[in-house]
Protein backbone atom coordinates (compact mmCIF):
# COMPACT_ATOMS: atom_id res chain seq x y z
CA UNK A 1 0.00 0.00 0.00
CA UNK A 2 1.40 3.40 -0.89
CA UNK A 3 0.77 6.54 1.10
CA UNK A 4 -1.08 9.32 -0.71
CA UNK A 5 1.17 12.26 -1.62
CA UNK A 6 0.32 15.46 0.24
CA UNK A 7 -1.21 18.10 -2.04
CA UNK A 8 1.45 20.71 -1.15
CA UNK A 9 4.24 18.32 -2.04
CA UNK A 10 2.64 17.58 -5.44
CA UNK A 11 2.24 21.27 -6.20
CA UNK A 12 5.83 22.09 -5.28
CA UNK A 13 7.08 19.06 -7.24
CA UNK A 14 5.09 20.24 -10.27
CA UNK A 15 6.34 23.81 -9.92
CA UNK A 16 9.93 22.58 -9.66
CA UNK A 17 9.49 20.40 -12.75
CA UNK A 18 8.03 23.30 -14.74
CA UNK A 19 10.85 25.61 -13.63
CA UNK A 20 13.44 23.07 -14.79
CA UNK A 21 11.60 22.67 -18.10
CA UNK A 22 11.52 26.46 -18.56
CA UNK A 23 15.25 26.67 -17.91
CA UNK A 24 16.07 23.87 -20.35
CA UNK A 25 13.82 25.26 -23.09
CA UNK A 26 15.11 28.79 -22.46
CA UNK A 27 18.69 27.53 -22.74
CA UNK A 28 17.83 25.71 -25.95
CA UNK A 29 16.18 28.85 -27.37
CA UNK A 30 19.23 30.98 -26.53
CA UNK A 31 21.56 28.41 -28.10
CA UNK A 32 19.39 28.38 -31.25
CA UNK A 33 19.38 32.18 -31.50
CA UNK A 34 23.18 32.21 -31.10
CA UNK A 35 23.53 29.51 -33.76
CA UNK A 36 21.26 31.46 -36.10
CA UNK A 37 23.23 34.68 -35.75
CA UNK A 38 26.60 33.01 -36.41
CA UNK A 39 26.48 33.13 -40.25
CA UNK A 40 25.70 36.87 -40.13
CA UNK A 41 28.53 37.38 -37.67
CA UNK A 42 30.95 35.25 -39.71
CA UNK A 43 30.40 36.97 -43.07
CA UNK A 44 30.23 40.40 -41.44
CA UNK A 45 26.87 41.56 -42.80
CA UNK A 46 24.38 43.37 -40.56
CA UNK A 47 21.51 41.27 -39.15
CA UNK A 48 18.71 40.71 -41.63
CA UNK A 49 20.98 40.98 -44.67
CA UNK A 50 21.10 37.67 -46.53
CA UNK A 51 23.27 36.47 -49.37
CA UNK A 52 22.14 34.70 -52.49
CA UNK A 53 24.25 32.71 -54.92
CA UNK A 54 22.75 34.49 -57.94
CA UNK A 55 20.32 37.20 -58.99
CA UNK A 56 17.80 34.48 -59.90
CA UNK A 57 18.02 32.99 -56.40
CA UNK A 58 17.53 36.42 -54.83
CA UNK A 59 14.49 37.00 -57.07
CA UNK A 60 13.08 33.65 -56.02
CA UNK A 61 13.65 34.32 -52.34
CA UNK A 62 12.19 37.84 -52.34
CA UNK A 63 9.56 36.82 -54.90
CA UNK A 64 10.08 39.91 -57.03
CA UNK A 65 11.95 40.92 -60.20
CA UNK A 66 15.24 42.78 -59.90
CA UNK A 67 15.63 45.54 -62.51
CA UNK A 68 19.01 45.47 -64.25
CA UNK A 69 20.69 48.03 -66.51
CA UNK A 70 20.75 47.15 -70.18
CA UNK A 71 23.89 49.27 -70.49
CA UNK A 72 26.83 47.66 -68.73
CA UNK A 73 30.32 49.23 -69.14
CA UNK A 74 33.16 47.00 -70.35
CA UNK A 75 35.21 48.03 -67.33
CA UNK A 76 32.98 45.94 -65.02
CA UNK A 77 32.86 42.18 -64.48
CA UNK A 78 29.63 40.23 -64.89
CA UNK A 79 28.04 38.51 -62.91
CA UNK A 80 27.94 40.45 -59.64
CA UNK A 81 30.55 39.37 -57.10
CA UNK A 82 27.95 39.45 -54.36
CA UNK A 83 24.15 39.41 -54.27
CA UNK A 84 22.64 40.58 -50.98
CA UNK A 85 19.03 41.10 -50.04
CA UNK A 86 16.67 41.81 -47.17
CA UNK A 87 13.04 40.75 -46.97
CA UNK A 88 11.76 43.39 -44.52
CA UNK A 89 9.59 46.29 -45.76
CA UNK A 90 8.79 44.63 -49.05
CA UNK A 91 12.39 43.62 -49.71
CA UNK A 92 15.50 45.20 -51.22
CA UNK A 93 18.38 43.81 -53.24
CA UNK A 94 21.98 45.00 -53.63
CA UNK A 95 24.38 43.80 -56.33
CA UNK A 96 28.12 44.37 -55.90
CA UNK A 97 30.24 44.40 -59.06
CA UNK A 98 34.00 44.25 -59.43
CA UNK A 99 36.06 46.04 -62.03
CA UNK A 100 38.26 44.12 -64.46
CA UNK A 101 41.10 44.59 -61.94
CA UNK A 102 39.09 42.65 -59.30
CA UNK A 103 38.54 45.66 -57.04
CA UNK A 104 35.03 46.76 -55.93
CA UNK A 105 33.70 49.09 -58.63
CA UNK A 106 29.92 49.40 -58.50
CA UNK A 107 26.95 48.94 -56.19
CA UNK A 108 23.42 48.71 -57.57
CA UNK A 109 20.73 48.64 -54.87
CA UNK A 110 16.98 48.85 -55.23
CA UNK A 111 13.88 48.49 -53.11
CA UNK A 112 11.36 46.03 -54.52
CA UNK A 113 8.08 47.41 -53.17
CA UNK A 114 6.45 50.74 -53.84
CA UNK A 115 7.34 53.22 -51.10
CA UNK A 116 10.08 50.98 -49.73
CA UNK A 117 13.47 52.36 -48.74
CA UNK A 118 16.87 50.74 -49.24
CA UNK A 119 18.08 49.77 -45.76
CA UNK A 120 21.48 50.97 -44.51
CA UNK A 121 22.51 47.36 -44.10
CA UNK A 122 22.56 47.02 -47.91
CA UNK A 123 23.89 50.40 -49.04
CA UNK A 124 26.21 51.29 -46.15
CA UNK A 125 26.68 54.83 -44.93
CA UNK A 126 29.58 56.44 -46.78
CA UNK A 127 30.49 60.03 -45.95
CA UNK A 128 28.90 62.45 -48.44
CA UNK A 129 31.08 65.39 -49.41
CA UNK A 130 28.94 66.94 -52.14
CA UNK A 131 25.24 66.70 -53.09
CA UNK A 132 23.21 68.09 -55.95
CA UNK A 133 20.05 67.23 -57.90
CA UNK A 134 20.45 64.84 -60.79
CA UNK A 135 18.74 64.68 -64.19
CA UNK A 136 16.75 61.55 -63.31
CA UNK A 137 13.60 62.97 -61.78
CA UNK A 138 12.49 65.31 -59.02
CA UNK A 139 13.92 63.42 -56.07
CA UNK A 140 17.08 62.25 -57.85
CA UNK A 141 20.28 63.09 -56.02
CA UNK A 142 23.83 62.99 -57.31
CA UNK A 143 26.54 62.86 -54.65
CA UNK A 144 30.26 62.40 -54.22
CA UNK A 145 30.95 59.95 -51.42
CA UNK A 146 34.03 58.56 -49.72
CA UNK A 147 34.25 54.78 -50.04
CA UNK A 148 35.63 52.49 -47.31
CA UNK A 149 39.08 52.48 -48.92
CA UNK A 150 39.12 56.30 -48.92
CA UNK A 151 38.58 56.75 -52.66
CA UNK A 152 35.90 59.06 -54.05
CA UNK A 153 32.89 57.46 -55.74
CA UNK A 154 29.88 58.91 -57.54
CA UNK A 155 26.45 58.06 -56.22
CA UNK A 156 23.06 58.40 -57.85
CA UNK A 157 19.79 57.94 -55.97
CA UNK A 158 16.35 58.22 -57.54
CA UNK A 159 12.81 56.84 -57.39
CA UNK A 160 10.68 55.38 -60.14
CA UNK A 161 7.15 53.95 -59.71
CA UNK A 162 7.57 54.23 -55.97
CA UNK A 163 10.71 52.07 -55.93
CA UNK A 164 14.00 53.52 -54.73
CA UNK A 165 17.24 52.93 -56.69
CA UNK A 166 20.87 53.59 -55.87
CA UNK A 167 23.95 53.36 -58.07
CA UNK A 168 27.37 53.98 -56.57
CA UNK A 169 30.50 53.53 -58.67
CA UNK A 170 34.08 54.57 -59.00
CA UNK A 171 33.81 54.89 -62.81
CA UNK A 172 32.83 57.95 -64.78
CA UNK A 173 29.69 59.89 -63.92
CA UNK A 174 28.57 59.61 -67.53
CA UNK A 175 28.60 55.80 -67.34
CA UNK A 176 26.66 55.90 -64.07
CA UNK A 177 23.89 58.09 -65.50
CA UNK A 178 23.73 55.98 -68.66
CA UNK A 179 23.34 52.81 -66.58
CA UNK A 180 20.67 54.46 -64.45
CA UNK A 181 18.67 55.47 -67.50
CA UNK A 182 19.06 52.03 -69.10
CA UNK A 183 17.46 50.39 -66.04
CA UNK A 184 14.19 51.97 -67.13
CA UNK A 185 14.68 51.41 -70.82
CA UNK A 186 15.85 54.95 -71.56
CA UNK A 187 18.60 55.20 -74.15
CA UNK A 188 20.09 58.56 -73.24
CA UNK B 1 7.26 18.62 -53.62
CA UNK B 2 10.28 20.37 -55.14
CA UNK B 3 13.87 19.39 -54.37
CA UNK B 4 14.26 22.49 -52.23
CA UNK B 5 11.20 21.58 -50.15
CA UNK B 6 12.46 18.02 -49.67
CA UNK B 7 15.76 19.46 -48.50
CA UNK B 8 13.98 21.80 -46.10
CA UNK B 9 11.89 18.87 -44.83
CA UNK B 10 14.96 16.66 -44.32
CA UNK B 11 16.86 19.49 -42.63
CA UNK B 12 14.00 20.30 -40.28
CA UNK B 13 13.33 16.62 -39.51
CA UNK B 14 17.00 16.14 -38.55
CA UNK B 15 17.32 19.39 -36.63
CA UNK B 16 14.01 19.06 -34.77
CA UNK B 17 14.93 15.50 -33.73
CA UNK B 18 18.30 16.66 -32.42
CA UNK B 19 16.81 19.53 -30.42
CA UNK B 20 13.91 17.41 -29.11
CA UNK B 21 16.24 14.53 -28.18
CA UNK B 22 18.77 16.82 -26.45
CA UNK B 23 16.07 18.65 -24.48
CA UNK B 24 14.45 15.35 -23.47
CA UNK B 25 17.72 13.68 -22.46
CA UNK B 26 18.62 16.76 -20.38
CA UNK B 27 15.23 16.63 -18.66
CA UNK B 28 15.48 12.86 -18.04
CA UNK B 29 18.69 13.52 -16.15
CA UNK B 30 17.60 16.71 -14.37
CA UNK B 31 14.27 15.24 -13.28
CA UNK B 32 15.94 11.94 -12.31
CA UNK B 33 13.69 9.79 -14.52
CA UNK B 34 15.10 6.30 -13.89
CA UNK B 35 12.14 4.05 -14.54
CA UNK B 36 12.59 2.60 -18.05
CA UNK B 37 8.85 2.84 -18.89
CA UNK B 38 8.90 6.56 -18.19
CA UNK B 39 12.15 7.04 -20.11
CA UNK B 40 10.59 5.28 -23.08
CA UNK B 41 7.59 7.60 -22.92
CA UNK B 42 9.82 10.67 -23.14
CA UNK B 43 11.98 9.18 -25.89
CA UNK B 44 8.93 8.17 -27.92
CA UNK B 45 7.95 11.84 -27.87
CA UNK B 46 11.30 12.76 -29.44
CA UNK B 47 10.97 9.90 -31.92
CA UNK B 48 7.45 10.92 -32.91
CA UNK B 49 8.55 14.46 -33.63
CA UNK B 50 10.10 13.95 -37.08
CA UNK B 51 7.55 11.28 -37.98
CA UNK B 52 4.38 13.14 -37.07
CA UNK B 53 4.94 16.73 -35.97
CA UNK B 54 7.36 17.90 -38.69
CA UNK B 55 5.14 16.65 -41.58
CA UNK B 56 2.10 18.19 -39.82
CA UNK B 57 3.92 21.53 -39.52
CA UNK B 58 4.77 21.42 -43.22
CA UNK B 59 1.16 20.72 -44.20
CA UNK B 60 -0.63 22.97 -41.71
CA UNK B 61 1.74 25.97 -41.65
CA UNK B 62 3.20 26.68 -45.10
CA UNK B 63 3.82 30.23 -43.86
CA UNK B 64 6.85 28.85 -41.98
CA UNK B 65 8.57 28.29 -45.32
CA UNK B 66 8.28 31.92 -46.42
CA UNK B 67 11.43 34.03 -46.44
CA UNK B 68 9.71 36.65 -44.24
CA UNK B 69 9.07 34.04 -41.52
CA UNK B 70 12.68 32.86 -41.69
CA UNK B 71 14.07 36.36 -41.30
CA UNK B 72 11.58 38.02 -39.00
CA UNK B 73 9.96 35.34 -36.85
CA UNK B 74 12.16 32.25 -36.72
CA UNK B 75 14.67 31.94 -33.89
CA UNK B 76 16.72 29.59 -36.06
CA UNK B 77 16.65 29.15 -39.83
CA UNK B 78 18.97 26.50 -41.25
CA UNK B 79 18.98 28.26 -44.63
CA UNK B 80 20.78 31.22 -43.06
CA UNK B 81 23.83 28.96 -42.98
CA UNK B 82 23.61 28.76 -46.78
CA UNK B 83 24.92 32.35 -46.77
CA UNK B 84 28.30 30.71 -46.13
CA UNK B 85 29.43 28.38 -48.91
CA UNK B 86 32.17 25.80 -49.39
CA UNK B 87 32.95 24.58 -52.91
CA UNK B 88 29.89 26.45 -54.14
CA UNK B 89 27.50 24.63 -51.81
CA UNK B 90 25.95 26.31 -48.77
CA UNK B 91 26.98 25.06 -45.33
CA UNK B 92 23.38 24.05 -44.58
CA UNK B 93 23.48 21.77 -47.63
CA UNK B 94 26.78 20.30 -46.42
CA UNK B 95 25.33 19.77 -42.94
CA UNK B 96 22.27 17.94 -44.31
CA UNK B 97 24.53 15.77 -46.50
CA UNK B 98 26.81 14.93 -43.55
CA UNK B 99 23.91 14.13 -41.21
CA UNK B 100 22.18 12.12 -43.95
CA UNK B 101 25.34 10.04 -44.43
CA UNK B 102 25.64 9.53 -40.65
CA UNK B 103 21.98 8.46 -40.45
CA UNK B 104 22.35 6.03 -43.33
CA UNK B 105 25.54 4.61 -41.79
CA UNK B 106 23.83 4.02 -38.43
CA UNK B 107 20.83 2.43 -40.17
CA UNK B 108 23.00 0.10 -42.26
CA UNK B 109 25.08 -0.79 -39.22
CA UNK B 110 22.04 -2.61 -37.85
CA UNK B 111 20.23 -3.48 -41.08
CA UNK B 112 23.10 -5.38 -42.74
CA UNK B 113 23.79 -7.81 -39.83
CA UNK B 114 20.02 -8.29 -39.41
CA UNK B 115 19.56 -9.15 -43.10
CA UNK B 116 22.56 -11.46 -43.00
CA UNK B 117 21.13 -13.23 -39.96
CA UNK B 118 17.78 -13.65 -41.74
CA UNK B 119 19.53 -14.99 -44.83
CA UNK B 120 21.59 -17.50 -42.84
CA UNK B 121 20.20 -20.99 -42.30
CA UNK B 122 18.56 -21.09 -38.89
CA UNK B 123 18.77 -24.21 -36.70
CA UNK B 124 15.68 -26.42 -36.89
CA UNK B 125 12.96 -25.74 -34.29
CA UNK B 126 10.86 -28.52 -32.84
CA UNK B 127 7.46 -27.63 -31.41
CA UNK B 128 7.14 -30.44 -28.88
CA UNK B 129 10.37 -32.15 -27.89
CA UNK B 130 10.48 -34.67 -25.00
CA UNK B 131 13.85 -33.29 -23.82
CA UNK B 132 12.36 -29.77 -23.55
CA UNK B 133 10.42 -30.73 -20.44
CA UNK B 134 12.55 -28.79 -17.95
CA UNK B 135 12.34 -25.71 -20.18
CA UNK B 136 8.56 -26.08 -20.47
CA UNK B 137 8.25 -26.35 -16.70
CA UNK B 138 10.38 -23.23 -16.24
CA UNK B 139 8.28 -21.44 -18.86
CA UNK B 140 5.09 -22.40 -17.02
CA UNK B 141 6.59 -21.08 -13.75
CA UNK B 142 7.60 -17.82 -15.45
CA UNK B 143 4.16 -17.44 -17.07
CA UNK B 144 2.47 -18.07 -13.71
CA UNK B 145 4.68 -15.43 -12.08
CA UNK B 146 3.71 -12.93 -14.80
CA UNK B 147 0.05 -14.02 -14.66
CA UNK B 148 -0.12 -14.74 -18.34
CA UNK B 149 -0.68 -17.77 -20.53
CA UNK B 150 2.49 -19.57 -21.56
CA UNK B 151 3.13 -19.27 -25.30
CA UNK B 152 4.36 -22.27 -27.34
CA UNK B 153 7.99 -23.23 -26.81
CA UNK B 154 10.22 -23.93 -29.82
CA UNK B 155 13.10 -26.28 -29.03
CA UNK B 156 16.47 -26.20 -30.75
CA UNK B 157 18.32 -29.42 -30.00
CA UNK B 158 21.80 -28.42 -31.17
CA UNK B 159 24.07 -25.43 -31.56
CA UNK B 160 25.00 -22.54 -29.26
CA UNK B 161 22.87 -21.15 -26.40
CA UNK B 162 19.77 -19.51 -27.86
CA UNK B 163 16.96 -17.80 -26.02
CA UNK B 164 14.64 -15.27 -27.62
CA UNK B 165 11.02 -14.54 -28.32
CA UNK B 166 9.51 -13.98 -31.74
CA UNK B 167 6.23 -13.70 -33.58
CA UNK B 168 3.84 -10.82 -34.01
CA UNK B 169 0.67 -12.89 -34.44
CA UNK B 170 1.84 -16.21 -32.98
CA UNK B 171 4.23 -15.41 -30.13
CA UNK B 172 6.79 -18.11 -29.48
CA UNK B 173 9.74 -18.51 -27.15
CA UNK B 174 12.73 -20.19 -28.78
CA UNK B 175 15.25 -21.94 -26.55
CA UNK B 176 18.13 -24.30 -27.23
CA UNK B 177 19.46 -27.26 -25.28
CA UNK B 178 22.73 -25.37 -24.70
CA UNK B 179 20.86 -22.51 -23.01
CA UNK B 180 19.00 -24.92 -20.69
CA UNK B 181 22.27 -26.67 -19.85
CA UNK B 182 23.98 -23.33 -19.18
CA UNK B 183 21.45 -21.88 -16.74
CA UNK B 184 20.32 -23.19 -13.36
CA UNK B 185 16.61 -23.45 -12.53
CA UNK B 186 16.12 -19.90 -11.15
CA UNK B 187 18.24 -18.33 -13.89
CA UNK B 188 16.25 -20.17 -16.54
CA UNK B 189 12.91 -19.10 -15.03
CA UNK B 190 14.16 -15.48 -14.82
CA UNK B 191 15.46 -15.49 -18.39
CA UNK B 192 12.20 -17.01 -19.70
CA UNK B 193 10.20 -14.46 -17.68
CA UNK B 194 12.26 -11.76 -19.39
CA UNK B 195 11.22 -13.11 -22.81
CA UNK B 196 7.59 -13.41 -21.69
CA UNK B 197 7.70 -9.79 -20.53
CA UNK B 198 8.72 -8.87 -24.09
CA UNK B 199 5.74 -10.80 -25.46
CA UNK B 200 3.42 -9.27 -22.87
CA UNK B 201 4.42 -5.79 -24.15
CA UNK B 202 4.17 -6.97 -27.79
CA UNK B 203 7.82 -6.03 -28.28
CA UNK B 204 8.25 -8.15 -31.46
CA UNK B 205 5.53 -6.03 -33.13
CA UNK B 206 6.99 -2.85 -31.65
CA UNK B 207 10.45 -3.74 -32.98
CA UNK B 208 9.00 -4.00 -36.52
CA UNK B 209 7.36 -0.61 -36.07
CA UNK B 210 10.64 0.86 -34.86
CA UNK B 211 12.48 -0.68 -37.81
CA UNK B 212 9.88 0.90 -40.10
CA UNK B 213 10.49 4.28 -38.44
CA UNK B 214 14.24 3.84 -38.96
CA UNK B 215 13.71 2.96 -42.61
CA UNK B 216 11.47 5.99 -43.15
CA UNK B 217 13.97 8.27 -41.42
CA UNK B 218 17.12 6.57 -42.76
CA UNK B 219 18.73 9.99 -43.23
CA UNK B 220 18.09 11.08 -39.65
CA UNK B 221 20.86 10.09 -37.20
CA UNK B 222 18.79 11.32 -34.25
CA UNK B 223 16.05 8.80 -35.07
CA UNK B 224 18.61 5.98 -35.43
CA UNK B 225 20.11 6.75 -32.01
CA UNK B 226 16.70 7.23 -30.36
CA UNK B 227 15.40 3.88 -31.62
CA UNK B 228 18.46 2.18 -30.16
CA UNK B 229 17.86 3.92 -26.83
CA UNK B 230 14.18 2.85 -26.89
CA UNK B 231 15.22 -0.74 -27.66
CA UNK B 232 17.61 -0.63 -24.69
CA UNK B 233 14.77 0.71 -22.53
CA UNK B 234 12.65 -2.22 -23.77
CA UNK B 235 15.27 -4.64 -22.44
CA UNK B 236 15.36 -2.81 -19.10
CA UNK B 237 11.56 -2.89 -18.86
CA UNK B 238 11.54 -6.64 -19.50
CA UNK B 239 14.32 -7.07 -16.90
CA UNK B 240 12.35 -5.12 -14.31
CA UNK B 241 9.10 -6.94 -15.05
CA UNK B 242 10.77 -10.36 -14.89
CA UNK B 243 12.83 -9.49 -11.81
CA UNK B 244 9.80 -8.14 -9.94
CA UNK B 245 7.48 -11.00 -10.99
CA UNK B 246 9.93 -13.81 -10.19
CA UNK B 247 11.31 -12.08 -7.10
CA UNK B 248 14.91 -13.10 -7.82
CA UNK B 249 16.64 -10.22 -9.55
CA UNK B 250 20.09 -11.70 -8.85
CA UNK B 251 19.27 -14.93 -10.70
CA UNK B 252 18.09 -12.94 -13.72
CA UNK B 253 21.27 -10.84 -13.72
CA UNK B 254 23.37 -13.98 -13.45
CA UNK B 255 21.47 -15.69 -16.28
CA UNK B 256 21.76 -12.59 -18.45
CA UNK B 257 25.51 -12.45 -17.94
CA UNK B 258 26.00 -16.17 -18.60
CA UNK B 259 24.02 -16.04 -21.84
CA UNK B 260 25.85 -12.92 -22.97
CA UNK B 261 29.26 -14.48 -22.37
CA UNK B 262 28.27 -17.80 -23.92
CA UNK B 263 27.08 -16.11 -27.12
CA UNK B 264 30.41 -14.35 -27.63
CA UNK B 265 29.40 -11.07 -26.01
CA UNK B 266 32.18 -8.51 -25.81
CA UNK B 267 34.40 -10.34 -28.28
CA UNK B 268 34.28 -9.02 -31.86
CA UNK B 269 33.44 -11.80 -34.32
CA UNK B 270 36.44 -13.51 -35.88
CA UNK B 271 37.58 -12.12 -39.19
CA UNK B 272 36.35 -8.57 -38.66
CA UNK B 273 39.89 -7.39 -38.03
CA UNK B 274 40.86 -8.08 -41.63
CA UNK B 275 39.13 -4.98 -42.90
CA UNK B 276 40.23 -1.69 -41.31
CA UNK B 277 36.74 -0.09 -41.29
CA UNK B 278 34.90 -3.08 -39.82
CA UNK B 279 37.67 -3.56 -37.25
CA UNK B 280 37.41 0.10 -36.28
CA UNK B 281 33.63 -0.19 -35.92
CA UNK B 282 33.53 -3.63 -34.26
CA UNK B 283 35.51 -2.64 -31.18
CA UNK B 284 33.44 0.35 -30.05
CA UNK B 285 30.22 -1.56 -30.79
CA UNK B 286 31.41 -4.51 -28.69
CA UNK B 287 32.41 -2.09 -25.92
CA UNK B 288 29.01 -0.39 -26.05
CA UNK B 289 27.27 -3.78 -25.77
CA UNK B 290 29.50 -4.70 -22.80
CA UNK B 291 28.59 -1.41 -21.16
CA UNK B 292 24.92 -1.96 -21.83
CA UNK B 293 24.94 -5.44 -20.27
CA UNK B 294 26.88 -4.07 -17.31
CA UNK B 295 24.26 -1.35 -16.79
CA UNK B 296 21.42 -3.88 -17.00
CA UNK B 297 23.10 -6.17 -14.45
CA UNK B 298 23.83 -3.23 -12.14
CA UNK B 299 20.20 -2.11 -12.37
CA UNK B 300 19.05 -5.63 -11.45
CA UNK B 301 21.37 -5.69 -8.45
CA UNK B 302 19.70 -2.52 -7.15
CA UNK B 303 16.09 -2.00 -6.15
CA UNK B 304 13.54 -1.35 -8.86
CA UNK B 305 13.65 2.40 -9.68
CA UNK B 306 10.75 4.47 -8.40
CA UNK B 307 8.69 6.43 -10.93
CA UNK B 308 8.91 10.22 -10.90
CA UNK B 309 5.64 11.83 -9.84
CA UNK B 310 3.41 13.74 -12.29
CA UNK B 311 4.88 11.91 -15.26
CA UNK B 312 1.95 12.64 -17.60
CA UNK B 313 1.93 16.32 -16.70
CA UNK B 314 5.67 16.48 -17.38
CA UNK B 315 5.26 14.72 -20.71
CA UNK B 316 2.44 17.06 -21.75
CA UNK B 317 4.46 20.10 -20.65
CA UNK B 318 7.51 18.92 -22.63
CA UNK B 319 5.36 18.32 -25.73
CA UNK B 320 3.78 21.78 -25.45
CA UNK B 321 7.12 23.48 -24.77
CA UNK B 322 8.87 21.73 -27.63
CA UNK B 323 5.92 22.48 -29.91
CA UNK B 324 6.18 26.17 -29.16
CA UNK B 325 9.98 26.28 -29.44
CA UNK B 326 10.32 24.21 -32.61
CA UNK B 327 7.53 26.03 -34.43
CA UNK B 328 10.06 28.84 -34.77
CA UNK B 329 12.88 26.57 -35.93
CA UNK B 330 12.87 26.22 -39.72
Amino acid sequence: MTAARPMGSTVSEGARALWTLTLVLGGAALALVALDSMPTWLHGHPRGVRRAASIEEAERRVQSRVLLPSYFPDSLRWPPSQVRFVVDDGGSVALDFQGKDGAPALLLAQSLASGGAIPDGLQGRPAVIQRQSAPLGEDAVLARVVAEDGTLWNQLEWSRSGRRFLLRGRGSLEDLIRMARSIHGERR
Amino acid sequence: MTGQRWMDFAGQAIFHTLVAALVIEALIRLWGVRQPEQRTGFRLLALGWPLLVVPALFVAFPVREAEAFRDARAIFAGRHWDDLAFLGIGLYGWWIAFMGAAGLGLFLLDLVPWMRARGAQSPPWVARAPEARSAEEALARAAHALRMEAPPLAWVGSGPPILFCTGTRQPTVVISRAAVDLLDGDELTGALAHELAHLERRDPTLSWALMGARALMWFNPGVQVLVRAIARDGERIADERAGTACGDRLALASGLLKLYRATGGGVPASGVGRRPLTAALAEPIARARDHDIELRCRALLEEAPAPVPLARMRLAAVAAGLGFLLFFVV
